[in-house]
């Protein structure tokens, strides 16, 4: 069974004239860090509302296609049902985080589902402990940095147990501190708990280096889909599409271009560091085989 | 700017600690007790115990003049106009035309300008030791429907919100060359539209938003929902509501039953 | 001695800025005595992360605030006497969220409404919309409600609507956040264009592969104090000093600092750049 499995899925929100996906098919296995790279209006937010079923319950519109979230249809379920299995973080820091207080905030959604108030007590320490925010209970969320409310927006996600986590570019309205705050979070999910992740976003640079696949997307279709190394190999392309290739890319598709070689392909700062030493250090002069 | 919801200050006094179901209770009590005392000294025995009460709450004497300005300033329009209005009882101090100022007129007012000032006082005390959230907790416990409450609980938690992007979208106006203080009553109003739309829109997108985050924590999913944070009320909340009742309760019956003049 | 008289008198001062201290109502000390002077014609980044006091010291050049203590000058007078709506002649500011301004039913009346609030008589306006129109591409949607627009195109308005009031210095307070990367390239071409006809662009942002690809000058921010004033190249070798400024240097810079053994400088700011001399190690040193 698949985290989350769309095939040939297409839909049209609501009063809207365009398709914002056309048959789409994806897959996600369970334990999979999956990012979702595209522009505005290619389509990944509104895969992100179909994997907790906000759309078609939440957001009406023509839905064809087969969507199963843990095997489940979509369709079958509510979102209520699906918020056991699934979590959502939405881009916007503010208008995610409604309670008074931290504490509050991360308990809500427990609550809402009748857990006993000691599990309650017990989930809240560790979601808020996994995002960086233990001690942090009784601050009210309008004192919070962004980087801060994210993490506490994941973290009332975390507290109702799911098997997925699904983030619609969270990152979008931080600054630098708050970004690496943000990711520095999600890779410790990835590693240490294993939780299956969907991520979607415009800019590469830090996913790139963990996520297992990369579905890349364009007016509401899916361009490719594989491992980073293999769909952002070609920075232009990316660019032309509307999403920003990890720098480091850039720098290896230049080194190919003026070698005319295809064997530099780079994702992280580190593993540039390491070809781009290894060339310098063992031939002399960069190209002398 | 300050805003009566936001007078809470953390503190660590008796006040503060007491249950707020226990000083809602007293609140009301006591506001009912100040509409019903019609004595002069009474109500001034009233406002003094607002008065240790204030103290007991380490209350910056600042904080409180700033907060309750706009109370002084009633309270002394009503001393200075209720002569005016009222007109009965003897002796009478000034009779020119239309005007008729008596002494008993005179005391009427300021003892209803006293009965503001300790509605007032009373009021923001609590509001100074009992933080939003268990202001609202307490209305829950006391049978307010949870969707109220939390009605409530989520439009308190983004006033500040909304009036910082209140701020934000003037200040974006003005750099656009708009000047509020100008002009007629029709051509200012016609500038605040600049506000107002930016505004509403925004209200309406984070309202959107907001409801789809409410439902991916599966809110409404089920009736009988768990509250992790409970009030109980201890040794010393029962202590301070029978205190409460009975300093209350005892002068209402001395009126009323034994008819004292309070 | 007639040539460097010259020189100096056609530098124009615009802004200066002495000793600025701000402190926000509730104590908050935002700016800790700040001072730079900005002439015509500049193309300045203004960096640091949230809370660095970037976003206080631009809302101190148009007049949106004053200064708690020191001065700021706008052409020579002291922005304290001069109320925002004059200013708004001589610096224009495009917030970072145009939702917060848009408000017309269509996007020409939008752009008009700066110019008329200037004063400006109606043919003067006429010209500078159509200029304003021009410059951010939006013919195609001059007739649309600015609302119904996509967030790039809304971007373009409200700076379309600051161009219209034809400023002598443009702020603009992170204007690709949100932006592909195609329209973001496209909005700071225009920019790039604008400064070409002489007008001083001020950008704000914590993007710093933008600055490193735009700005010809960076002031580094953070906690109310200016750390560096200096050419992107002297910004961006101080790895250090950046990260200090809770801000995080573009990848090529970092990856140029981890070479510096190999001879790679390490004011590295572009791919390109990294990549010329990675070729040339071994041939040259």
């Amino acid at each position: 069974m698949h985290a989350l499995e769309m095939r040939d899925v297409s839909f049209k929100y609501k009063g809207s004239k365009q398709l914002a996906l056309e048959k789409v098919s994806l897959e996600v296995e369970k334990g999979e860090f999956v990012t979702l790279l595209g522009c505005n209006g290619s389509g990944k937010s509104t895969v992100c509302l179909l994997a907790n079923g906000l759309i078609p319950h939440a957001l009406p519109g023509e839905l064809s296609g087969e969507v199963r979230i843990f095997g489940e249809e979509v369709r079958q379920k509510s979102v209520a049902e699906f918020s056991t299995k699934v979590g959502i973080v939405f881009q916007e820091p503010e208008s995610q985080l409604f309670c008074m207080s931290v504490e509050e905030e991360v308990a809500f959604g427990p609550e809402n589902l009748a857990v006993p108030r000691e599990e309650i007590k017990n989930r809240v320490e560790w979601a808020l402990d996994l995002v960086g925010m233990k001690g942090y209970n009784d601050r009210s969320p309008f004192s919070l940095s962004g980087g801060q409310k994210q993490r506490v927006a994941i973290a009332a996600a975390l507290s109702m147990r799911p098997e997925m986590l699904v983030l619609d570019e969270p990152a979008y309205a931080l600054d630098p501190v708050g970004r690496m705050e943000l990711y520095s979070v999600l890779k410790e999910l990835k590693e240490k708990y294993g939780m299956t992740v969907v991520l979607a976003e415009r800019d590469a640079e830090e996913a790139a280096g963990f996520s297992d696949r990369i579905v890349l997307m364009d007016d509401g279709k899916v361009i490719e889909a594989g491992p980073p190394r293999l769909v952002l190999r070609d920075p232009g392309r990316l660019r032309g599409i509307g999403v920003v290739p990890p720098q480091v890319s850039e720098v290896a598709a230049l080194m190919n271009s003026r070698l005319k070689v295809s064997r530099f392909s780079f994702l992280t700062v580190d593993d540039a560091e390491r070809a781009i030493v290894q060339e310098l250090s063992s031939k002399g002069r960069p190209g002398a085989r | 700017m300050v805003m009566f919801i936001d007078l809470y200050t953390e503190a660590n006094t008796f006040l503060h600690r007491l249950d707020p179901r226990v000083k809602i209770f007293a609140v009301l009590l006591l506001s009912v007790l100040a509409f019903l005392m019609t004595n002069l000294y009474s109500l001034l025995l009233l406002l003094s115990f607002i008065f240790l009460l204030l103290f007991l709450s380490r209350a910056k004497w600042s904080k409180t003049y700033f907060a309750l300005k706009f109370v002084l300033r009633l309270m002394l329009l009503i001393v200075v106009l209720w002569p005016f209005f009222d007109r009965t009882g003897t002796p009478i101090l000034l009779d020119f035309g239309p005007v008729q100022i008596t002494e008993p007129a005179i005391w009427r007012g300021v003892t209803s300008a006293l009965r503001v000032g300790c509605l007032a006082s009373v009021w923001y005390i609590l509001m100074f030791t009992t933080s939003q959230r268990d202001l609202v907790l307490a209305l829950v416990r006391f049978g307010l429907r949870f969707d109220y409450g939390l009605t409530i609980a989520v439009s308190l938690r983004f006033f500040p919100t909304f009036v910082s992007t209140i701020d934000s979208i003037t200040d974006a106006q003005k750099a656009r060359g708009l000047v509020f203080a100008q002009g007629g009553l029709l051509e200012r109003s016609k500038k605040y539209v600049a506000v107002l739309v930016p505004a509403v829109v925004s209200a309406l997108r984070m309202a959107d938003s907001l409801s789809l985050a409410l439902q991916s924590r599966a809110y409404g999913a089920r009736f009988d929902r768990t509250y992790l944070r409970q009030l109980k009320m201890q040794a010393k909340d029962y202590v301070a509501l029978v205190v409460v009742v009975t300093l209350l309760v005892l002068p209402m019956i001395a009126k009323y039953v034994y008819s004292v003049p309070i | 001695m007639i040539p460097s008289r010259e020189a100096a008198s056609t530098v124009e001062r615009l802004v200066s800025v002495q000793n600025l201290k701000f402190t926000y109502e509730g104590g908050i000390e935002a700016l800790r005595g700040v001072s730079l002077n900005i002439d015509r014609g500049e193309y300045i980044a203004i960096v640091g992360g949230n809370g660095s006091g970037k976003t206080t010291l631009a809302k101190n050049f148009n007049g949106l605030l004053r200064p708690t203590s020191g001065t700021v000058t706008v052409k020579g007078r002291p922005t304290a006497q001069m109320g925002v709506a004059e200013l708004a002649r001589i610096i224009g500011y495009a917030f970072q969220n145009p939702d917060h301004q848009l408000f017309c039913s269509t996007v020409e009346e939008e752009i008009r409404f700066g110019p008329l609030n200037l004063g400006y008589s109606e043919n003067e306006i006429g010209t500078k919309v159509e200029r304003a129109i021009d410059a951010m591409n939006l013919g195609h949607v001059r007739m649309s409600a600015p609302l119904s627009l996509r967030l790039g195109e809304r971007r373009r308005v409200s700076i379309a609507s600051v161009v219209a009031m034809d400023p002598e210095v443009f702020i603009l307070d992170e204007p690709t956040t949100g932006l592909d990367a195609e329209e973001s390239r496209e909005l700071m071409e225009r920019l790039n264009s604008l400064n070409n006809d002489g007008k001083t662009i001020i950008l704000i942002t914590h993007d710093m592969k933008l600055v490193a690809e735009h700005a010809k000058r960076v002031v580094v921010m953070a906690r109310g104090r200016m750390l560096l004033d200096s050419d992107p190249r002297g910004a961006f070798s101080d790895l250090d000093l950046i990260r200090q400024s809770n801000l995080e240097p573009p990848a090529v810079t970092l990856l140029s600092h981890r070479l510096s053994d190999y001879g790679i400088p390490q004011d590295i700011i572009s791919p390109e750049e990294l990549v010329l001399h990675v070729m040339r190690f071994g041939g040259g040193s």
